[in-house]
């Protein structure tokens, strides 16, 4: 998966909600905190044109019609694993607080009537995270599979020799992808490949 | 049931406990007056080996065991005991005083312990044996047969004390007392615990209506026919049959109660117990009494059972409605979360847009930026209170945490004030210090105040006030309410305050509630402080 990085720039935000006032609310809300932001009211209309235009932050009910919320959220990040997704919803629980953000990886979960200044903290929160996802993802995309592997695995703190062990190669091949990788990425350094893997 | 070692501390409580109170003491005057009476009148139905085929002595004191409780049993020992001193019957001193004082004391001991395990098995009998008034019926029944066998050691190892000799003699001396004592119980314990309950309640209300009339008429044609039969068999010699009155009884009881049975065990023991007062050889004196006692016997369970099983029906009305309520509440409960999810969907865009509204009419028209001010102003408030209420109707259990008491009692006047409004109340909240914090969870503590101002609106003279102070490490919340005109009936079951102290004990606190002298009554809710808010 290759995203345009160049994207993020407009920190996109779809909001969905089957209430057409409030999605339309939200997205002028956040308009005047100077997101880019477009409500949905139907969430499979977002899923199918969604991969040409990808965001950094969902804001999205969680009852709704056929597909809801979470459901929504399992699909698209499908599509996209760089994107954030804050829930809101009229029926709060907290079985559903808690898997919101436990299985569901949302970055909140807000009650309506909506908390301004919460819904605004979380959707920067959530453009920030997804912005600086989309940057390592860019850096690291041009790393071939093996590489990859070696990444993987060095950022998790393994040595040079540890690395040619696992992946069954010579510690001078292992020698050889690392300085691959460290020029493709621009990372000076173990520690900033460590940081770019976060 | 076990029954566990008594320590001396266990056995100082049960003698404090079975020592008489002050208020029970004109009852035991009462007592010792009617025992003497009772069984001098017993006399007249005394024999070889027992002391009377009709004892209402032990009646009386079934009377006062159930109505007053099995915990007087040592008290009525020590009145029959002086009564029978002072008869003459117990001569300390004298030979044998001390065999007389047991044989006295004995009966009554094995009342008040039949009278108390009853009550103890009844109470937890799941049974219709377990509903009034089945227990009493029991007890009435178990006591002068347990006091009889319980006797019948006592006269195989020392006949010397009451002069009989020989198992047939013990036997007929036995079954005499028992006898003696059931027909007593049974004839005399009923009318005066409805005596006592009268006395207590006022009469009970019984207009006779057609219903009675014709409950009367088909008892008396029932037993009526039953005399006669027995009558007519005894006029052309076949004996004494009880049969008839028997069937009689148990029909009377089954169809109409422990009242109408008593009736007509009455009636019939008024015409078979002259008869025996005389000096009828001793069998057909014991044949006789032994017919009657089981007539009353079967009469009054008979009636005892019927009663118990409209009591029990009754219940089961009673439980019905309140699933009905419960039910009721249930989807009151489910229509308004719906009702709050319906506005609050709206609510939401309408408070974004009233901010947004807000802020970008600041330096527009005066008028108009007050206009917007105050939609927004309204449009949070709503938010805020749909949040609030939306919290405290649903299950979520929140963890405790620092709660300043100042937004407890804000929540509590949000919920309440409406209520007070519609019911004509004044809610006077005294400010609150800012400061003052406890450790809870907040919506439990709410519903505890919440449920303690509804009581005080619902009980008195329309004013109400909660007042908050700081004592040492301790806030009282104090919610009191002036009673010009005590009456004591609330609506509703009580289960409010229940709730409300088990909330705040839960939270280390307590909960009190005191009438003052100056007409308040008080419930001071009283929690331990959390330190000083961050």
């Amino acid at each position: 998966m290759n995203l345009p990085a160049s994207h993020a720039d407009g920190a996109g935000v779809y909001i969905i909600d089957d209430d057409r006032d409030l999605g339309a609310a939200v997205a002028r809300l956040l308009g005047r905190h100077g997101h880019v932001a477009e409500p949905f009211l139907d969430p499979a209309l977002l899923l199918s044109v969604y991969a040409e235009a990808p965001a950094n932050c969902i804001v999205t009910d969680i009852m709704m019609g056929d597909l809801d919320g979470f459901g929504f959220a399992d699909r698209v990040r499908m599509i996209d694993p760089a994107v954030a997704i804050v829930f809101m919803t009229a029926w709060p629980t907290t079985a559903n607080a808690v898997d919101s953000v436990r299985r569901y990886g949302g970055l909140d979960y807000l009650e309506k009537p909506l908390d301004e200044p919460r819904l605004l903290a979380a959707v920067a929160e959530g453009v920030a995270w997804s912005q600086q996802q989309r940057a390592v993802r860019a850096r690291t995309a041009g790393l071939s599979t093996r590489e990859r592997q070696v990444f993987d695995l060095l950022v998790q703190g393994h040595s040079n020799k540890a690395v040619a062990g696992h992946l069954a190669l010579s510690p001078k091949t292992v020698e050889d992808h690392r300085a691959a990788i460290v020029a493709k990425t621009g990372a000076n350094g173990l520690a900033q490949l460590i940081a770019l893997a976060r | 049931m076990t029954l566990p070692f008594p320590t001396s501390a266990a056995i100082g409580d049960a003698l404090r406990a079975a020592s008489p109170r002050r208020d029970d003491l004109s009852w035991l005057a009462g007592y010792a007056a009617a025992f003497f009476l009772a069984h001098h009148v017993a006399a007249g139905w005394g024999g070889q080996g027992f002391y009377s085929l009709l004892y209402p002595a032990a009646g009386v004191r079934m009377a006062l065991l159930w109505s007053r409780g099995p915990r007087l049993t040592l008290a009525i020992v020590a009145t029959e005991l002086a009564v029978q001193t002072a008869a003459g019957v117990i001569a300390p001193g004298q030979s044998g005083w001390v065999s007389a004082a047991i044989g006295v004391a004995r009966p009554a001991l094995i009342y008040g312990s039949v009278a108390w395990l009853v009550r103890r098995i009844a109470a937890g009998a799941r049974s219709s044996l377990g509903v009034a008034p089945m227990p009493l019926g029991l007890a009435a029944v178990a006591a002068p047969i347990a006091a009889a066998l319980i006797a019948l050691p006592w006269s195989l190892l020392s006949p010397e004390l009451t002069g009989v000799v020989g198992l047939r003699q013990v036997c007929a001396s036995l079954t005499g007392f028992a006898l003696g004592d059931l027909l007593g119980v049974l004839l005399v314990a009923p009318p005066l615990l409805w005596a006592i309950q009268a006395v207590r309640d006022g009469p009970p209300p019984a207009p006779p209506g057609r219903r009675q009339l014709a409950a009367l008429g088909e008892a008396t044609l029932v037993l009526g026919a039953a005399i006669g039969a027995s009558a007519l068999l005894i006029r052309i010699g076949l004996g004494l049959p009880a049969t008839p009155a028997l069937l009689a009884v148990a029909w009377i009881g089954l169809r109409f109660g422990r009242t109408a049975s008593w009736w007509a065990i009455a009636i019939v023991a008024a015409i078979v117990l002259p008869q025996t007062a005389g000096d009828l050889p001793l069998a057909d004196r014991l044949a006789l009494h032994m017919s009657l006692a089981s007539i009353v016997v079967v009469g009054y369970l008979a009636g005892s059972f019927a009663d118990a099983q409209l009591r029990a029906q009754a219940d089961l009305a009673r439980r019905d409605r309140m699933l009905f309520q419960a039910e009721r509440l249930k989807t009151l409960r489910a229509m308004s979360v719906a009702v709050i999810h319906e506005i609050s969907q709206p609510l939401s865009t309408l408070a974004i847009e009233a901010k947004h509204l807000h802020e970008i009419t600041v330096s527009a028209d005066p008028e108009i930026a007050q206009t917007a001010a105050l939609i927004d102003r309204k449009a949070a408030a709503l938010s805020t209170l749909v949040r609030r209420l939306r919290r405290f109707g649903g299950r979520a259990v929140d963890e405790p945490s620092a709660l300043p008491v100042s937004l407890l009692v804000d929540t509590v006047a949000a919920l309440t004030r409406p209520e007070a409004k519609a019911a004509r109340v004044t809610l006077e909240i005294a400010p609150v210090d800012p400061d003052l914090a406890i450790l809870g969870q907040e919506i439990e503590l709410a519903q505890a105040i919440v449920n303690l101002v509804r009581n005080a609106m619902q009980a008195c003279d329309g004013h109400v006030q909660l007042t908050v102070d700081r004592h040492n490490d301790r806030v009282a919340l104090v919610v009191a309410n002036q009673c010009h005109n005590r009456k004591s009936a609330q609506p509703g079951m009580g289960v409010g305050a229940l709730v409300a102290r088990a909330i705040v004990e839960a939270h280390g606190g307590t909960l009190e509630r005191a009438t003052h002298d100056d007409g308040f009554v008080r419930a001071t809710l009283s929690l331990p402080l959390a330190g000083a808010l961050a």
